[in-house]
């Protein structure tokens, strides 16, 4: 029996309109990125040379794609969820796209993505995002049925300067 | 470009290999801190019950958006202040697990002349200690010409 339903493949196309990062690019939560990346790139600290083309202080090249966080105030998922056998830690994160209800307890997994980098986000701005469902398929392996969702998402900072577009693909299957 | 000089177009040639980078091995404290920082909490980095009795996992999984961070820091480093490490595609192939020690490596694969600048083509990838690669990649790094004018910054494509 497909996984695949009219009613999945009506998110095709879906997007979003441009939502901004509750945060600023704050010097903090580069610190922690890159410790997190252990990338200790003089470039990402307050003291960072200016004699380079972005003249100081910037975060590391895939930062703008993880800089959506859930606002103060906003639906904490992970209290409303926390009874709940099924809930895997995700999906309080969605940029702006609904998430795909009928894939509401499959599991995820990240398949792939594809980037195009035009500038690093500086301290202090703001990073802009709008998505959509590009391509939602099916596909089955040895291990069975699954599906395919390809997310399209452009970054740009609060003036409206291209930062990275990305295409990434996330793996759904049955839990 | 962490303190790394820019090469310039003329002086790579294909079958060059990137410097490779090694991150690992890497513990459950590695994957809580990138959790932790990017504020994803998926239980599948660091619920091992979860990872296994629920989702099916043989343990818990490196995730794949902070290997994708490894691929860009080999790409950018290698590109230094004065490139660009414009394009970087992959997929996920294969689960790293957890305490697995990784090795990102990138290989030249062509090059191409633009107007102003020169584009190199790679094939990237991420092995395990057992030589196991879970992400092949492709990517694209533009460099200067040996005498030629400065990238432009913001990046604008001449393709």
């Amino acid at each position: 029996m497909p996984l695949l339903s009219p009613e999945i493949l009506a998110y095709v196309g879906v997007s979003t309109v441009t939502q901004f990062a509750c945060d600023p690019v704050e010097q903090g939560a580069v610190r922690r990125y890159a410790q997190a990346i252990m990338d200790d790139d003089p470039n990402y600290g307050a003291d960072a040379p200016t004699n380079t083309p972005w003249a100081g202080p910037i975060a590391p090249p895939l930062f703008p794609n993880h800089a959506q966080r859930n606002a103060l105030g906003t639906p904490d998922i992970v209290q409303q969820r926390a009874h709940d056998p099924n809930f895997d830690g995700t999906g309080g994160q969605t940029n702006g796209l609904p998430p795909i209800e009928p894939l509401k307890n499959f599991s995820v997994l990240n398949g792939g993505a594809q980037f195009e980098l035009y500038r690093y986000a500086r301290h202090g701005e703001k990073v802009q995002v709008t998505q959509r469902y590009a391509q939602i398929t099916e596909k089955t392996t040895a291990k069975g049925s699954m599906i395919l969702v390809t997310v399209e998402a452009e970054f740009r900072t609060d003036n409206n300067e291209l930062l990275l577009l990305a295409r990434r693909t996330l793996i759904r299957r049955p839990a | 470009m962490t303190n790394r000089s820019t090469p310039r177009f003329e002086d790579i040639d294909v079958g060059f290999e990137l410097p490779c980078l090694i991150k690992g091995p890497l513990t459950t404290a590695h994957l809580m801190r990138w959790s932790a920082a990017m504020e994803n909490w998926h239980k599948i980095h660091y619920d091992r019950s979860f990872a296994q009795e629920h989702d099916h996992l043989p343990d818990l999984l490196i995730n794949g958006s902070f290997k994708q961070q490894f691929v860009m820091q080999l790409l950018k480093d290698w590109a230094g202040a004065e490139g660009w490490p414009w394009k970087s595609s992959f997929q996920f192939r294969a689960m790293n697990k957890v305490q697995e020690t990784l090795t990102v490596w990138g290989r030249v694969t062509g090059k191409r002349r633009s107007t102003s600048y020169g584009l190199i083509e790679l094939e990237t990838g991420i092995l395990n200690e057992h030589g196991v690669e879970s992400t092949p990649g492709q990517a694209v790094v533009v460099l200067p010409y040996r005498d030629g004018p400065p990238l432009p910054y913001p990046f604008v494509a001449e393709e």
